[in-house]
């Protein structure tokens, strides 16, 4: 494509982790030239499961469609300096020394940064854990359920990239000037999720406590429930909704009890309306219920499992799903979840074998 | 001068996504003024107003209205009525963006849709953000972040075999579209400043849900089967679970990754540890091996234990309650809550952007507004409106600064 949102941009990624991988991952996908810098043996990226028999790391793939890859070792001091002095934007972990040939935007990603914790190993879970987050999931009696996967490196690589962009950006509209030190904190970045509960828990001297799986306060209903035949996700918020939700499970006598007009109510007496409610969901199924409480204007969810994931009609219509070429093996992934109409994003692409584009940087 | 000074975005949007998405621009300087009415407020001040809650100023007292929107203007325009839609289309005449979360089709049957906002301003970005998107089937569907959050397939991921699929959070998707929406806007205002272009910008929160599950997404595009959930297990890392420490309800997550973390654990712990052997064997006898360290943390407070195995390079972190967020010596220590004066709730503290610029916090300068704070300093000074202009409106209902029944939310 001629002219996409981010042309024009340079970003050098000397990190390779997980969060400057999706930091840059968006960069790429709109455009930019973003060029992995990789030591001999290459990111550390490219070892994470799973794997692709004999096409290496999936998560790898995900993280680097449309970007370059070039090998540290084939170039000398001075085209390092020069190709990293070029960049609009150079991506590191906060602690290598190359750095210091950037000339514009240079974003750290940390996973806590200066402070009692700085020199804390650090891990996604760990974030759900001091965000506050952690404690909430899982049954009464505990232990808490720990979240999977890579979240809050996901969160991190998210920030970076709005942090990033904002500053490019600044210098482009002569906002600002010469070299800007942009730390992003992994830790920090998940308190997205929690810093409203904390300034309530702050002013109203709340301590909380773990109310089961898939019930969180204030509200009720709000969960996954099943169905005769898969899960139904549920939030009946509003005193419509609620209503509507009663009239659909064929349960108005519940929709006009003063008790469960407001979520505080409904929560309160959740003992009384669950097996109830429990037992009118499993006449249906979870399909028949999604539609029928939609078209009522209630926010029902099917839940699919990552099998279904893939099958759903709605994600399919907006091409969500695309594939990431590694080789000769098509990898299935999700697309870019932001479109730009007129400049839209690359759906997929290529990934780079290891050192691919060194040749472009050897003067 | 901020990052983002010279920018205007009007803020249309309501409850947690939206007002996070444009809180990035308010904090780096650009002009957002959001647009609210006195009958169809912003659903965060309250989803279930009563008469006495007006009187009580509830309006003004949300947490989560407050922490959300800082640094932005706000006005009330009343867009049923032609003298409000007018004015929202002059404010839109001098921004770069506006940025929506109804639901499917509600601008539009206000007439504001996208190509009626082109004709007052050629250039202009609409950035929308529904909760499946702005095409498909589901297009008019409805949501809160924990629909998002549902239908995105996350909650098969957590918990085990045992359990329903285990949500994360009362809202999880809200905050992920939130940041997204702030990604996308962002995206859309470098290509209008390099082209003079704006454009439509979609964004399915459901699908920005994805990423966040992207292991399991892999797993079952790699192997066509669907992961199994393995509680609190990790497949390389035993011993991996959270257990209780003293007091009521207070938990350490524990994650030993690698072995010199668990020779280090073994040295920490006790000497009966180093009998469960490696890796292999650990994960064979894990029940037993987390009795053992559960015995050892019952009787310790989990943050001295925390720093105590932090310091010896194992990865661990106490399970900290919401309330304690605010008092956290790390975020303190950074400055990260920045505590600012606010009608109606006083001295509250304000949760930072989560990074450092040239190693300083990004200044939150204004609290949140009240309802209608600027609708005289941006009636007048920005379109030019006189007092007597402003009366009438005011008359009319257009404007105002106190909520009316009824004004309970919508979704997105």
């Amino acid at each position: 494509m001629d002219q996409m949102a981010l042309t024009g941009i340079r970003v050098v990624d000397l990190c390779g982790s997980i969060a400057t991988g999706y930091c840059g991952k968006l960069f790429a996908d709109y455009g930019a030239e973003v060029i992995n810098l990789e030591p001999e043996a290459g990111f550390s990226t490219r070892l994470l499961a799973p794997q692709i028999p004999d096409h290496g790391s999936a998560m790898h793939a995900y993280l680097n469609t449309n970007k370059k890859s070039v090998l540290m070792a084939e170039l000398d001091k001075v085209e390092i300096a020069a190709l990293i002095g070029s960049a609009q934007l150079v991506l590191d972990s906060g602690d290598t020394v190359l750095s210091r040939h950037c000339t514009a935007v240079r974003t750290s990603v940390v996973w806590y940064g200066e402070g009692p914790y700085q020199d804390f190993t650090g891990t996604d879970s760990q974030c759900f854990a001091l965000n506050g987050m952690l404690k909430n999931i899982g049954t009464v009696d505990g232990p808490p359920i720990i979240p999977t996967g890579y979240q809050a490196q996901i969160m991190g690589g998210l920030t970076a990239y709005i942090a990033s962009l904002t500053q490019v950006m600044a210098q482009e509209l002569n906002n600002s000037q010469g070299l800007t030190h942009v730390e992003t904190s992994i830790f920090e970045a998940m308190m997205c999720f929690t810093e409203v509960g904390g300034v309530a828990a702050y002013n109203f001297n709340i301590e909380g406590s773990r109310m089961g799986i898939n019930r969180f306060p204030p509200t009720y209903p709000l969960g996954v429930f099943p169905c005769k035949d898969g899960w139904l996700g549920v939030t009946a918020l509003t005193p419509s909704q609620w209503r509507a939700f009663c009239t659909l499970l064929d349960l108005e006598e519940l929709a006009d009890v003063e008790l469960f007009q407001t979520t505080v109510g409904r929560l309160e007496a959740v003992d009384i309306i669950e097996p109830m409610i429990k037992e009118k969901l499993l006449l249906h199924s979870a399909e028949d219920l999604f539609y029928r409480g939609q078209h009522a204007r209630i926010p029902l969810a099917r839940v699919p499992t990552m099998e279904a994931l893939f099958h759903v009609d709605q994600f399919n219509a907006r091409q969500a799903f695309t594939t990431a070429e590694t080789g000769d093996y098509s990898l299935t992934v999700p697309s870019v979840p932001f479109r730009l109409f007129t400049t839209p994003p690359y759906f997929g692409g290529r990934v780079a074998t290891l050192g691919e584009n060194t040749g472009e940087y050897v003067t | 001068m901020k990052a983002l000074s010279g920018i205007r975005i009007i803020d249309l949007t309501m409850g947690w996504a939206g007002p996070l998405a444009c809180r990035h621009f308010a904090d780096m300087g650009a002009d957002v003024i959001k647009v609210e009415s006195c009958e169809r407020f912003d659903w965060w001040r309250s989803w279930e107003a009563t008469p006495e809650w007006i009187r009580d100023d509830g309006a003004e007292k949300s947490n989560a209205f407050n922490t959300m929107n800082r640094n932005k203007r706000d006005v009330t325009l009343d867009l049923e009525h032609p003298d409000g839609r007018e004015l929202l289309l002059q404010l839109i005449e001098s921004a770069n963006a506006v940025v929506e979360n109804y639901s499917g089709g509600v601008l539009p049957k206000l007439g504001l849709g996208y190509e009626v906002l082109r004709e007052v301003k050629p250039d202009i970005i609409l950035l929308s953000m529904p909760a499946f998107g702005s095409t498909g089937p589901w297009a008019g569907f409805r949501a809160y972040g924990s629909t998002v959050e549902q239908s995105s397939g996350l909650p098969h991921l957590q918990g085990d075999q045992t359990m329903p699929p285990v949500m994360q959070q009362v809202a999880y998707g809200d905050a992920i579209g939130g940041l997204n929406g702030s990604a996308a806007l962002l995206t859309a205002l470098r290509h209008q400043s390099k082209t003079g272009e704006g454009q439509f910008v979609d964004l399915s929160q459901a699908e920005a849900m994805f990423p966040l599950g992207i292991q399991g997404i892999l797993h079952t595009s790699v192997t066509g089967n669907n992961p199994e959930r393995q509680g609190n297990l990790h497949p390389n890392a035993v011993p991996h679970n959270v257990y209780p420490c003293l007091g009521d309800d207070q938990w350490l997550l524990i994650q030993i990754f690698e072995e010199s973390q668990w020779v280090s654990l073994c040295h920490i712990v006790s000497d009966e540890l180093a009998g469960f052997g490696g890796k292999a064997e650990r994960l064979d006898q894990v029940a037993a091996l987390d009795a053992v360290i559960a015995n050892w943390t019952r009787g310790q407070e989990a943050e001295a234990l925390m720093l105590k195995l932090q310091q010896a390079g194992i990865p661990a972190a106490m399970c900290l309650s919401s309330k304690r967020l605010v008092e956290n010596p790390h975020l303190n220590e950074r400055g990260f809550w920045q505590w600012l004066d606010r009608a109606a709730v006083g001295h509250q503290p304000n949760p930072s952007a989560p990074y450092l610029v040239d190693g300083e916090r990004v200044s939150i300068d204004a609290p949140a507004p009240t309802l209608g704070q600027h609708n005289s300093e941006v009636l007048k000074d920005l379109l030019g409106l006189d007092d007597d202009r402003l009366a009438y409106l005011a008359s009319e209902g257009v404007i105002g600064d106190k909520p009316r029944m009824p004004g309970i939310g919508s979704v997105k």
